[in-house]
């Protein structure tokens, strides 16, 4: 996926200022920086939830507003983080939706298949006939990540997916998202707050600050002293452990 | 009218000018004074911008306080009538508040939500009432205010708003401190519960003895305390007396309309202050939604993108 | 193949004992105090009360299907298109045609014509005025109630205002067609009422299956490949056309919509769009014709329908309000 020159304004101020980049196959990439720095709005025109006010958008070599809604569905995957259901739903019944691309709302056992291998992947099966609305917030979030393994995409986006997780749960999605890259071979980008998963999971790191891209690069190139008290504006020391960098500020 | 024969002392003129036109005037400067001072008492009250004897239920139940008068005492007078619909006001009245303070979230927009679903409830109980007793009829002349029964020795009661509103003005800062919330008042000595019952009798008394006479016209109380709140700040002393003025100049106008429209007929004047006041009510409250977003942006542009909540 | 096989069967269940309940009712309406053996007096009870039933029954399943339909559009169970007004706004369209054209225009006179006039008016000003008011708001579902409930004040003021300048004549007319009621339905339009439903009822299956993905979020439904916005829109207009149909029939009915979807939420606890609209249409159709033999025959005419309507769905909506606030 090549972005080019990506614009967007709201009332008339840009918080998205002709961002270019590419997104590596295959690989998990996180988006990072300040409040306001505008990942969440790149991440939504990329995956076309915000209409983008200039630039391109190239999802493999085809432009994406000119993608079928339908068959982009089957190739790329967002969740974001107000997830709001008034419905009365199971979770099977909700990741059951993720098929709704391939068959509508007639499922075919191909596709039955596909959703009790999510609901195994992210470890639902004793929930699976609960209501959405009953589960914890952790329980839920794993529900949402189940769909979109059932729709069984490429490429997959997920905003803040860490949001409103407690150390617990959040590790695990973390590592359950590198699972999803090396196991099941997809491209993951993430926007994230936590600059720590983002150095320890991830191997491509963005760095957005004031609606520009401040940096672009390995893990190891984004996460150092430097660049990153330029973005925050805050002291950072940068430590080894593991082989990864890791990050304290104060 | 002919103002040059008013001058050369025409008795015949002179009649209809102290028994039709002179009322008819005073009429309407009580009604829009007493509707949007009461308004803007019971705003400060709630500490609600969107509360009004509209919003609050104040006047639906006066309405069913005058149908009950006159199902149960056929034979009474005006007086009679305008005290149930006192009564009943105040009791619908102090049941909102109650009810509002007693739930613990004090969402803006749920708040007068509340009030109007209140309101259509005791609405809908009168509405059984005037079925039941086959007043149907009676209850459509409180049902749409109009001015065109206000003669000489049957409007007097409207004048009773003037020594409300004299009452208000002196406790205005009482209001004013009991709308800044419990704590705030003790703090300052005044007793919010005291302040509380005596501004919405204030109010729920002058909506009575509107109602009783002209009839019900709901948006004033709501939208004139808006728009002097939008030029002048919240402080109730500093805006007691613009409410009144636009509020006295706002029904005068749209008496003028209601009455050149279809003349030689006239519209009763609801109508006109219900579209005029619904329109604005409206336009204040995308101004008040435009307002809130910007606040919002400032603090990140995540949170307001997301319409799916 | 299905998902979950065992509460599905469950939930066909209660639709076939829901639509059986409902056929009882309707005989029991159509040959309560009818003597069977008098083919004169049979025939001629008949004639009085097929049309009202046929009403009924067409009322029941518009209002029904549009109360949900618009509820999962805009994601919120306490919200129908009457409460924002949507019924005052055919009342008002309706006096706005008799007003400019006069009671010889043939859109006066044929009451067909007229239906249809009063059709695309609706379509075109509701889709404009509510589709404002959802992107003004951000779908802000507290502001579009309160905007909405002010809408349905100021479109009622504005037919009054517009009766009380007519000429005598027109308002006459104008009276007979526009105070419909369970007890003097509008039955001229009923053929032409059931065609449209069907028609509409037909050009929207597909998306009623949308709507099941719909009610997971706008982002969601984006991400699973619906084409949201044409959706949407196609959506809305079905529901103005309901509520147009539902209110030329039998007049407003504000909060039995509110009531019926609700009801079949509560009742059928599925997500699937079919079987709420079949649930609604049937529980509506059930409570009507009821209440109509209550009225009828217990409190012979004693209490009109609608004001039970009023206060129990007054009490009904402020309860829903308060507990989704607390939830």
């Amino acid at each position: 996926m090549t972005i080019e020159r990506l614009k967007k304004k709201y009332d008339g101020k840009s918080v998205v200022k002709d961002i270019s980049f590419e997104i590596p196959k295959g690989k998990i990439i996180s988006l990072i920086g300040p409040n306001g720095a505008g990942k969440s709005t790149v991440m939504g025109m990329i995956s076309r939830l915000i209409a983008k006010d200039g630039g391109n958008i190239k999802f493999e070599d085809k432009d994406l507003a000119k993608w079928k809604s339908k068959e982009l569905a089957k190739r790329l995957a967002i969740l974001t983080q107000h997830n709001n259901v008034q419905m009365k739903l199971t979770v099977r019944e909700l990741v059951a939706f993720g098929r709704f691309p391939y068959s509508g709302s007639h499922l075919t056992a191909e596709d039955l298949e596909m959703i009790d291998k999510a609901i195994e992947y992210m470890e639902l099966k004793e929930y699976e006939n609960r209501f959405i609305d009953e589960l914890s917030g952790g329980q839920r979030q794993r529900a949402y990540i189940a769909m979109v393994i059932a729709q069984d995409t490429e490429y997959v986006l997920l905003d803040e997916p860490t949001n409103n997780l407690d150390i617990y749960h959040s590790t695990n999605m973390m590592k359950m998202v590198r699972r999803l890259c090396d196991e099941l071979g997809k491209t993951v980008v993430l926007v994230l707050h936590e600059l720590n998963y983002a150095a320890f999971h991830s191997d491509y790191i963005c760095a957005f600050k004031d609606g520009k891209i401040a940096k672009f690069g390995t893990v190891e190139e984004v996460i150092t002293k430097e660049v990153l008290s330029e973005i925050y504006n805050v002291e950072f020391e940068i430590m080894k452990i593991a082989g990864k960098p890791l990050t304290i500020y104060y | 009218m002919d103002i040059s024969a008013l001058l050369k002392g025409d008795v015949e003129q002179w009649n209809i000018f102290l028994v039709s036109r002179l009322p008819r005037l005073l009429a309407i400067l009580c009604t829009g004074i007493g509707m949007s001072v009461s308004g803007l008492i019971m705003q400060q009250l709630c500490m609600n911008k969107f509360v009004s004897p509209t919003t609050g239920a104040t006047l639906s139940s006066a309405k069913l306080g005058i149908l009950i008068a006159l199902v149960f005492l056929p034979g009474s007078t005006l007086w009679g009538r305008a005290i149930f619909s006192f009564v009943f006001a105040l009791l619908g009245t102090w049941i909102f508040v109650w009810f509002i303070q007693s739930i613990k979230f004090k969402d803006t927009i749920m708040v007068p939500l509340i009030g109007i679903m209140f309101g259509n409830i005791i609405g809908g109980i009168t509405g059984f009432l005037a079925y039941r007793y086959e007043m149907t009829q009676a209850l459509t002349s409180w049902e749409s205010g109009h001015f065109s029964l206000v003669l000489r020795g049957r409007y007097e009661i409207v004048y009773l708003v003037l020594p409300l509103i004299i009452l208000a003005f002196i406790f205005s800062s009482h209001f004013n401190i009991v709308g800044m919330g419990k704590e705030f008042s003790s703090n300052l000595g005044v007793n919010y519960k005291v302040v509380l019952v005596m501004g919405l009798s204030i109010a729920a008394a002058i909506t009575a003895s509107i109602v009783v006479v002209v009839g019900s016209i709901s948006y004033i109380g709501l939208i004139i305390p808006n728009i002097v709140a939008l030029y002048k700040g919240d402080k109730l002393s500093g805006t007691l007396p613009d409410t009144a003025l636009l509020g006295a100049l706002f029904v005068l106008i749209s008496d003028m309309l209601a009455r050149t429209i279809i003349a030689p007929y006239e519209l009763p004047i609801s109508f006109v202050i219900g579209i005029i006041g619904s329109l604005m009510f409206i336009a204040i409250i995308f101004h008040k939604l435009k307002g809130g977003k910007k606040l919002q942006k400032g603090v990140g542009i995540n949170g307001n993108k997301c319409s799916c909540s | 193949m299905e998902i979950n096989a065992a509460a599905l069967k469950e939930k066909r269940r209660m639709l076939w004992i829901l639509g059986a309940l409902v056929l009882l009712s309707i005989v029991f309406y159509m040959t309560i105090d009818v003597n069977l053996s008098n083919s004169k007096f049979l025939a001629f009870s008949m004639k009085l009360r097929t049309p009202k039933m046929v009403a009924m029954v067409v009322a029941a399943f518009a209002i029904g299907a549009a109360s949900i339909v618009f509820q999962s559009v805009i994601n919120n169970t306490i919200v129908t298109p009457c409460l924002l007004g949507m019924n005052s706004l055919y009342t008002l369209i309706h006096t706005v045609i008799y007003f400019f054209f006069g009671a010889a225009s043939i859109f006066v006179v044929n009451a067909k014509a007229s239906f249809l006039l009063d059709l695309v008016m609706m379509v075109v000003t509701a889709t404009i005025i509510y589709g404002v008011l959802f992107k003004k708001t951000n779908y802000n579902i507290l502001y579009i109630l309160l905007i909405g409930t002010v809408l349905s004040s100021l479109f009622g003021s504005m037919q009054e205002a517009m009766i009380r300048v007519m000429d005598p004549n027109d308002y006459d007319n104008l009276l007979l067609t526009l105070v419909a009621g369970f007890d003097n339905i509008n039955g001229e339009i009923i053929v032409l009422c059931i065609v449209l439903l069907l028609l509409v009822a037909f050009f929207l299956r597909k998306d009623i299956a949308l709507l099941d993905v719909i009610t997971l979020g706008k982002h969601q439904a984006i991400n699973l490949g619906v084409d949201y916005d044409k959706c949407i829109r196609r959506m809305l207009i079905g529901v103005t056309i309901y509520i147009a149909i539902a209110t030329a029939m039998v007049g407003p009915v504000s909060f039995l919509g509110l009531i019926l979807s609700n009801l079949s939420r509560q009742l059928l606890k599925s997500y699937r769009h079919t079987y709420l609209i079949l649930g609604a249409s049937m529980i509506g159709m059930l409570s009507l014709v009821a209440g109509q033999i209550l009225v009828e025959h217990v409190f012979t005419y004693a209490i009109p329908v609608s004001i039970f309507i009023t206060l129990g769905g007054g009490i009904y909506f402020l309860f829903l309000l308060l507990s989704a606030k607390k939830g």
